[in-house]
């Protein structure tokens, strides 16, 4: 379920804070650390967790290293969960089928098995 | 993010299949912490049940705890594959009849804001960002 890293890395409220700092566009280290209560390492840290899960990437505009939200990585995740849940009832939908597919047979070899003691009887008529 | 689904079938069967009958049709190679190591999954069926895989090894790995045991109309349990209970969302279930013997199938999956239910008694900053996870990434996909 390899969706779960993404799930994981934002489950930590802190880290959900740093990524919160990257809604309105790219912000350096030192800028999303602004008015965070926890260090300037400890942010980078968090960055490089949504980094690997792939929430965030890494930008370099002139002299700057910025971090900026990962739009691929965010539809991947959303894609993922879709499909999920999509082959699982395509999976659900098949087997029941199957099962109806049982059912009518158990039901037909049923009737022609009575269907086959009734004829002798109909004959002798 | 909601799913339907319609399946040939009553809702007992439906209901039965989703749940006692999981082992036959659960995609096992592709949906599950193991992948192709995992070897089985099951519900237990109760509130407090355990929806769960187990591996070659026989070990068991938790996907998730039944909340709601309400055969054969709905089943509902927490959803944290291979990461921590506290991380989980929920997923119910609804069956229900879709007429010419067919039943409908609604699986809802939400409760992302539980994600860290800790988020809660921090500063309200701290949810924001999952707001936007939620608008951007699971809106669309509703």
């Amino acid at each position: 379920m390899t969706y779960a890293s993404a799930l994981i890395a934002l489950a930590d409220p802190t880290r959900r804070a740093v990524f919160d700092r990257l809604r309105r566009g790219p912000r350096s280290v030192a800028e999303i650390a602004a008015g965070l209560p926890v260090s300037r390492p400890a942010v980078s840290q968090h960055l490089r967790a949504l980094k690997q899960a792939r929430l965030v990437r890494f930008e370099r505009q002139g002299t700057q290293n910025l971090y900026a939200v990962n739009p691929a990585g965010l539809a991947a995740l959303r894609a993922y969960l879709d499909s999920f849940w999509d082959d699982v009832l395509a999976q659900f939908a098949l087997a029941a089928e199957e099962m109806e597919g049982e059912a009518d047979a158990k039901r037909k070899r049923r009737n022609t098995r009575s269907g086959a003691k009734d004829r002798p009887r109909q004959g002798r008529r | 993010m909601q799913k339907t689904v319609r399946v040939k079938g009553g809702v007992e069967a439906a209901f039965r299949l989703f749940t006692d009958g999981i082992g036959k049709w659960w995609p096992l190679a592709t949906h599950s912490v193991c992948q192709n190591d995992a070897v089985a999954c099951a519900v237990e069926g109760r509130i407090g049940g355990r929806f769960f895989e187990r591996d070659r090894a026989g070990k068991e790995h938790v996907w998730g705890t039944v909340t709601a045991w309400e055969p054969p109309d709905r089943v509902a349990f927490t959803w944290h594959p291979g990461r921590a209970a506290d991380t989980a969302q929920g997923v119910e279930v609804r069956f229900s009849h879709a007429g010419a013997g067919m039943t409908l199938v609604e699986l809802t999956h939400s409760g992302w804001e539980r994600l860290g239910a800790k988020a809660s008694t921090t500063r309200e900053s701290y949810t924001k960002g999952w707001d936007f996870v939620l608008g951007e990434c699971f809106a669309r996909a509703a």
